[in-house]
């Protein structure tokens, strides 16, 4: 690791300062552009909150640009937790196949549970059990004794991801229509235009998902080391990775449980975060997630305007800005191995 | 060497591709009545019984739910992806299906074994007739296929005449909620929306546009139609665009979910579907 000043409280509310006004800079610009051009003496003018101008505005691209904001941090903050866990930089929550399991478990719910028990709730809480299942599962697969090889590593999200894929491929040949073009919904990844009150709530859940992994911050730290040398360093490696399980499934599960499947922003933005300010989690945390928000609000930006009137899922956006950095860190890595 | 080898090639895999062209059409229609057919969609399998051969179809596609007597015959895979052992072993004397980018293959294969596969293509209005007549030419009762054309055509008529003259509302058709995917103008769904007495809001250009919803409320249509929610879930239609308030189709509460819509796939159940399209457009002409 390069040697970076050392993190105090200052540098630390520094940076998380800059990227936030950065966030709310890039809110307030995404907000400006979008497939219909508004007039802006009308949002605010004698038609505020009932004219056409104000309800694209307020009821259709603001809460999408705040879901992007939220799916963003959530997906590059759990990528973060798992890079530290597995002790890989490529470890990314699509990659590594959680979020694919995530997907399934919400699917099956889905398609499996009459629609009166309410979706809104099946959905969320089976994505959080897929994600917390697959978590185990690859975690499992990928630790050989104490070191997690990086190739086995990936070639256990591309099995797992195969298989989970194959079974979502397997309900969509056996469910009606209707609901084929559900599943193949979780599959595409796509922002949505969603209610405040969900936006409120998922706000909720993913920075508590952010606030459990910055108390487990030192423990990532020790993690990152090797498991006999966080023992060593006074943490409790079994306790401190069972928390880090549940906290990263909760930000995955609310994040697919609301857009899908959208890879690579856990793994292009921690490493971003990482290069510019360190590795010390209590600044690479919160740091990923204002910088995972910005990156989803742009992408989705891109995502919403550049074909016009017609949308493109964000999740080509983001593969088709992650796929190079994911190669390149993959090259790096092979290089730092030899 | 090398090159002219090249050459060789080329010139061998566009001529074989030509010959598969050229010999796609399959074999000179047989004059004699086939007592073994196959339906490979679920529009095929109504004309087939509307033309009173519905006792000599002997399986449909899987998606086939109409009529009735259709739900009880042995199933053959899915329209997009017909099983070429399951159509095989039902030993058709023809197979009749609809042109779709997954079939291919294997209408390919089963015409390469021996199977007399037909291909009718209603993609628009006006292909209808045409599509309806093959289907009954082949199944050897045209005399049913042109009584069946003139009935669609009057069928089809009686609603236009409905409707005719009523002031046309801007109508957004939807078969998609999250992403909105839209009914374009170019599709047959598009037109029976134009049909049915309405003007379509969605851009123009594609069949099926993924739209953003500020499009939709840009568009301002007085009336919703949407066709993606199954029966039970009516509300969520109508929950999803309340907070739109200032959609024309929002403030009248002209949000409807169209639960008619297998009845409008380019078979004879057409005009009935359309009648339910235009009921929700135009409620005063029908009471």
């Amino acid at each position: 690791m390069t040697t970076l000043p050392h993190l105090t409280r200052g540098r630390l509310a520094r940076v998380n300062g800059v990227l936030l006004l950065l966030l709310a800079a890039s809110i307030a610009v995404a907000v400006t552009l979008g497939p219909v051009a508004l007039d802006w003496r009308r949002v605010f003018g004698s038609e505020a909150g009932v004219g056409p101008d104000a309800v694209i505005l307020f009821r259709a691209r603001v809460p999408r640009v705040l879901l992007a904001a939220i799916v963003g941090g959530a997906l590059a903050v759990s990528g973060a937790a798992l890079q530290a866990l597995l002790r890989n930089p490529l470890a990314e929550p699509h990659l590594v196949g959680i979020s694919s399991g995530a997907a399934l478990a919400a699917v099956i719910a889905l398609v499996t549970m009459p629609v009166v028990l309410g979706q809104a709730l099946v959905a969320p809480v089976a994505a959080f059990l897929g994600a917390l299942v697959s978590i185990w599962i690859v975690v499992r697969l990928a630790f050989v004794g104490e070191r997690v090889e990086p190739t086995t590593l990936l070639l256990i999200g591309v099995i797992y991801n195969a298989f989970t894929g194959a079974l979502l491929m397997f309900i969509n040949s056996v469910v009606d229509l209707y609901q084929a073009q559900g599943v193949l919904f979780w599959l595409m990844g796509h922002v949505g235009t969603r209610e405040y009150s969900t936006l409120a709530a998922l706000g909720l859940y993913s920075l508590a998902g952010l606030a459990l992994l910055l108390w487990h911050a030192r423990d990532l730290d020790c993690l990152s080391l090797g498991d006999e040398r966080a023992a060593e360093l006074g943490v409790d490696v079994e306790r401190a990775r069972r928390m880090i399980f549940v906290a990263a499934a909760l930000l995955v599960g609310a994040v697919v449980s609301v857009s899908g499947l959208i890879g690579f922003v856990g793994l292009v933005v921690p490493h971003l975060v990482r290069l510019l300010f360190g590795a010390d989690h209590r600044l690479l945390l919160p740091a990923s997630y204002l910088a995972g928000a910005i990156f989803l609000v742009w992408a989705d930006t891109v995502a919403r305007t550049v074909l016009g009137v017609t949308e493109i899922p964000v999740g080509v956006v983001t593969a088709i800005v992650g796929a190079p950095v994911f190669t390149y860190l993959l090259r790096r890595e092979r290089r730092v191995e030899s | 060497m090398r090159r002219s080898r090249a050459w060789t090639f080329a010139v061998l895999l566009v001529s074989g591709w030509l010959a598969t062209a050229v010999a796609e059409p399959s074999p000179a229609t047989t004059r004699a009545m086939p007592a073994r057919i196959v339906s490979l969609a679920p529009s095929v399998t109504e004309t087939l019984f509307a033309l009173g051969a519905g006792a000599r179809v002997v399986a449909v596609s899987d998606f086939c739910d109409y009529p009735p007597e259709a739900t009880r015959l042995p199933r053959v895979g899915s329209f997009n992806a017909p099983n070429v052992e399951a159509v095989l072993a039902q030993r058709p004397d023809v197979a009749i299906g609809l042109p779709s980018p997954g079939n291919h293959e294997n209408v390919l294969t089963m015409r390469r074994l021996g199977v007399r596969v037909e291909i009718v293509d209603p993609e628009r209005l006006a292909d209808l007739p045409a599509a309806t007549r093959k289907i009954a030419a082949v199944a050897g009762v045209p005399d049913a296929g042109e009584r069946l054309v003139a009935t669609m055509a009057r069928e089809m008529d009686a609603v236009r005449a409905k409707v005719a003259g009523a002031p046309k509302p801007r109508a957004l058709m939807l078969v998609g909620q999250d992403p909105l995917i839209a009914v374009g103008p170019e599709s047959f769904l598009g037109e029976m929306l134009v049909e049915a007495g309405a003007v379509n809001v969605a851009p123009a250009g594609e069949a099926w546009p993924r739209l953003n919803v500020e499009v939709a409320i840009a568009a301002d249509p007085e009336v919703i139609v949407d066709c993606s929610m199954g029966t039970e879930a009516g509300t969520a239609t109508l929950e999803y665009w309340t907070r739109f308030a200032s959609i024309r189709a929002v403030k009248d509460r002209r949000v409807y979910p169209f639960r008619s819509f297998e009845a409008l796939r380019p078979g004879p159940r057409l005009a009935r579907g359309l009648e339910e399209l235009a009921r929700l457009l135009h409620p005063e002409r029908f009471r």
